[in-house]
């Protein structure tokens, strides 16, 4: 049988796998044993993560004193790092979801791992805003249930309980369309195992998945409706974290265009960290047919562009501090630029604003070490943009004399790294234990771009 | 009761369509598909009726949603009303975020619950899988044999012509 | 003090004979609401004034406070990290250059805003309005989310950022047992001292009396030797605090932000000699 290959869409998966090729490639990670890098990597991310428990350990059991916190600037490291991360998990939605609806059939080969990371990044997020509380232990006050005080509400008013809810619900409807979507591989997984606790894990958690069209029906229409409520959460949760800072009073901070440029930063932010990871994972786990030089074009463009409009409020937001006459506004953007972190204001405008643009060259973007690299500089230029969004305003606000330095403790930073060694140990373990493609999907869309003569119609 | 079944496994989701198409001309009554993945317009093939569970979404998303809103308006003005800067007792743009996350919320999570109990997946089930390969890469057709006029002989040529790899006829033991 | 953040006003006491709202000629208006007014305070205010001119930044106010309200002492290192509890402070701004330097030292302490920015972001009511005008710090109930701080325009919130030690038993019998011992992890801030409210407003319960205006007088205002800040309900107009309120020195620091604080200054009015 004669296999026409189309001109104008090239094929998603190349080397012209069959069915059980896919099956074959994907799941042999799975079920061989993990190999010497695999095992380098787990350890060092693992005790990364245990360098930074202990940290924050040690913080929890002496005060948050222990950080370079002051009576000025009561946010820095803190709630940086949970933007970060948040930031990092819309993307994943973004790929599972917004593409889904786009029907960007692309996004088949790396939705699954940008859905994990969206997971990960979630609970490394959600960590934050416990272990930042002066009485962690009562953290539980946060959510309205009936009490013998009164009975004492919440705030429904205040921008952090919204944050509570949003990242609750981001991280249930996450967790909950992965698991949807992992169910035929796991079922795959489960009939490729030939016994022992893991078939029976994998069993358990397929639900009895038998491929009956019936259900997969029914699967679809949920995977579209899960797509069309997670689409809204991703512009709503970034939204409403933007919210804390822009709800508030003082200058820097009190700006209506917070909304679309942190979501558009999330973007941005996450799509350089899927970029990441995904060069990482298609060389080490042999994966190079399925995330193609297409695929990472596609992100490319889209961190490109989201670099444009991350620029732009950038801009925008220096032109509306200029054009208000307001005193206070026009100096924190001043002090942004010249005061004592402007270096971190100059790091964050090279490398959010500066570098990415070389993206748009296409010869860069077939280059993947160079992609690999100016995806860290992104990541670093993210995390850069919120400390100084939140550090520069708190430091120096409305009335002089309260205005003070901030520099971060050992502690501060151990928490961050820690975090990064969190997520990493999370994301090894899905490596090693999980599909980091979606099976399905990609039997899916093996098709594309593919005509196949000889079939009687 | 019995039945007896007739099945068709397909290497390719192409013959598995077309098989599909061919039967339901044919007037055969297709008990199922079974497929590794989703295959694009296979329920038009089968003539599934489209499922209700945007229904349940819908419905759940709107009474999340209602009760969040009325939840907060009743915390802040009636239950313990409290002066919080001043602002007024009826903040409705400060109760949206929340009550838009819970309406996602229950949403989305009681879809998926309905879709588990609606096909029957529970945690720990045994899956009955007819054949072997079906969550790797064989598709499958099971017809029923409704009647005397079914000639399994003229059915199995047919299926010969979309490159059937195995056909073969079962009783089932229907409960 | 730069015209473009008039935090403090002065004047010439010439000036000030012609014209009894001079330097203070920047009368913000307080501004039409678009939300109605859900909360009106229908007997007592409580407000202070603080008048520039008389104080000569003694620091007798931050003592006292310190005393009275139990503020912990954090020590030296802290205070280096700016970490001190003091609930009052005093601001210094200075004008002129040279050898021609004025000073004016502004006590700063919690404004007790109508438009409270830290009550809106506490996520778990931990600080609310009184119907009397004071906003309240409620220790128990905060969990230190330090949000507050954060949107506090004036900077006058505290956090406790350690358990400072209390072990020394003989000092704490120098503890104000009206007051609670905040642990950590807890804000808190100046509260006009509403131990003392509440003591002078049960007392005058008992005795059946209205309560007078000067019974109640916060530690910063008793100790004050140049009697610099005037306490008292600001819905009663014939007390001194009302009477100050209306004069023309009278002015709020950052009024265009309208977060309308109870506490209001009065400028500096400064007798210099021509020549």
């Amino acid at each position: 049988m004669a296999v026409i290959y189309s001109v104008l869409r090239q094929p998603l998966i190349e080397g012209d796998k069959s069915l059980a090729q896919v099956t074959e490639d994907v799941c042999s990670a799975v079920a061989s044993r993990p190999t010497r890098m695999w095992w380098t990597a787990f350890l060092t991310a693992f005790t990364v993560l245990l360098m930074g428990t202990a940290a924050v350990s040690y913080q929890l059991a002496t005060g948050i004193g222990t950080w370079g916190l002051n009576k000025t600037v009561g946010w820095a490291f803190d709630i940086t790092n949970f933007v970060f991360w948040i930031g990092i998990g819309h993307a994943g939605t973004l790929i599972s979801a917004i593409l889904f609806l786009l029907r960007q059939k692309w996004r088949t080969s790396v939705n699954r791992s940008a859905e994990a990371m969206t997971l990960f990044a979630v609970m490394c997020a959600g960590l934050f805003p416990v272990i930042h509380m002066g009485r962690p232990w009562l953290a539980h006050w946060m959510f309205p249930y009936p009490n013998t005080r009164g009975t004492l509400w919440i705030n429904f008013r205040s921008p952090l309980v919204w944050d509570a809810f949003a990242i609750f619900t981001y991280f249930t409807i996450s967790l909950t369309f992965w698991y949807v979507g992992l169910i035929p591989d796991l079922a795959t997984l489960r009939d490729l195992c030939q016994s022992g606790l893991r078939r029976w894990l994998y069993g358990f958690f397929s639900l009895g998945w038998d491929g009956s069209y019936r259900t997969w029906q029914r699967y679809e229409t949920v995977c579209t409706l899960l797509a069309g409520l997670a689409t809204p959460l991703v512009v709503s949760v970034h939204t409403i974290v933007s919210w804390d800072f822009a709800t508030a009073i003082i200058p820097g901070w009190h700006t209506t265009i917070f909304p679309p440029y942190f979501v558009a930063g999330a973007i941005f932010s996450g799509m350089a960290m899927v970029l990441t990871l995904m060069i990482i994972v298609r060389k080490v786990m042999r994966l190079e047919k399925y995330i193609t030089p297409r695929h990472v074009d596609a992100m490319c463009k889209i961190v490109a562009a989201t670099s444009g409009m991350v620029g732009l409020a950038y801009a925008t937001e220096f032109f509306t501090a200029v054009y208000s006459r307001n005193p206070y506004e026009e100096f924190v953007f001043l002090n942004r630029a010249l005061g004592p972190l402007a270096w971190g204001y100059w790091i964050m405008v090279t490398c959010n604003v500066l570098i990415p643009h070389l993206l748009w060259l296409k010869k860069l973007r077939a280059n993947l070490a160079v992609v690999f690299a100016i995806s860290i500089f992104v990541d670093i230029g993210m995390w850069f943009e919120r400390f100084i969004i939140i550090v520069t305003s708190l430091e120096r606000d409305f009335l002089p004399s309260s205005w003070a330095g901030y520099a971060p403790t050992a502690i501060e930073v151990a928490t961050l790294v820690g975090s990064v060694g969190l997520f990493f140990t999370c994301f090894l373990l899905f490596c090693r234990f999980l599909p980091v493609i979606a099976i399905a999907e990609v039997k899916g869309v093996l098709s594309y771009g593919k005509n196949t003569q000889g079939v009687h119609s | 009761m019995s039945r007896r079944l007739f099945l068709a496994a397909f290497e390719r989701e192409e013959d598995a369509l077309g098989a599909t198409q061919a039967s339901r001309e044919y007037g055969f009554r297709i008990v199922d598909v079974y497929a590794p993945y989703a295959v694009h317009g296979m329920e038009r093939a089968m003539r599934l009726q489209p499922s209700r569970l945007p229904w349940v979404c819908f419905l759940l998303g709107l009474i999340g949603a209602t009760f969040k809103v009325w939840f907060e308006y009743w915390t802040t003005w009636i239950d313990w009303p409290l002066n919080v800067g001043s602002k007024p007792w009826d903040s409705l743009p400060a109760f949206v975020p929340v009550t838009f996350e819970v309406m996602v919320l229950l949403a989305g999570v009681s879809t998926v619950f309905a879709f588990f109990l609606v096909c029957r997946l529970i945690p720990g089930k045994k899956p009955t899988l007819p054949i072997a390969g079906i969550t790797d890469n064989r598709f499958l057709l099971v017809l029923e044999e409704t009647d005397a006029a079914f000639d399994p002989h003229r059915v199995r040529r047919l299926f010969e012509e979309f490159n059937a790899v195995q056909v073969e006829e079962r009783v089932e033991e229907t409960r | 003090m730069s015209e473009r953040r008039p935090i403090v006003r002065e004047t010439t006491l010439e000036a000030f004979q012609k014209n009894p709202s001079a330097g203070n000629e920047r009368p913000e208006r307080e501004k039409e609401d678009l939300w109605p007014a859900d909360h009106p305070y229908t007997g007592r205010r409580w407000g202070m004034v603080i008048d520039l001119t008389a104080c000569t930044g003694c620091s007798a106010c931050i003592i006292a406070c310190q005393a009275e309200n139990n503020v912990p002492v954090v020590g030296k290192d802290e205070v280096r990290r700016r970490r001190e509890l003091h609930w009052i402070r005093l601001d210094r701004y200075y004008s002129g250059a040279g050898d021609d330097v004025d000073v004016v030292q502004q006590p700063m302490l919690c404004q007790q805003c109508e438009n409270a920015p830290c009550e809106t972001v506490c996520p778990v009511l931990a600080t609310v309005h009184s119907e009397e005008g004071l906003n309240e710090q409620v220790y128990n109930r905060c969990v230190g989310t330090r949000y507050c701080a954060n949107n506090c325009p004036y900077k006058v919130r505290r956090f406790n950022w350690f358990d400072y030690p209390r072990d020394d038993r003989l000092q704490n019998l120098a503890l104000n047992p009206d007051v609670t011992v905040r642990s950590r992890g807890i804000m808190e801030k100046c509260t006009f001292c509403v131990q003392r409210i509440q003591e002078a407003k049960i007392e005058a319960k008992r005795r059946g009396e209205k309560l007078a205006d000067g019974a109640v007088q916060p530690a910063c205002q008793q100790s004050c030797p140049a009697q610099a800040i005037i306490f008292g309900d600001l819905n009663d107009p014939k007390s001194r605090v009302a009477q100050l309120a209306a004069s023309g020195r009278y002015y709020r620091v950052l009024e265009e932000i309208n977060v309308r604080p109870a506490v209001g200054y009065l400028t500096v009015v400064r007798n210099r000699v021509k020549g």
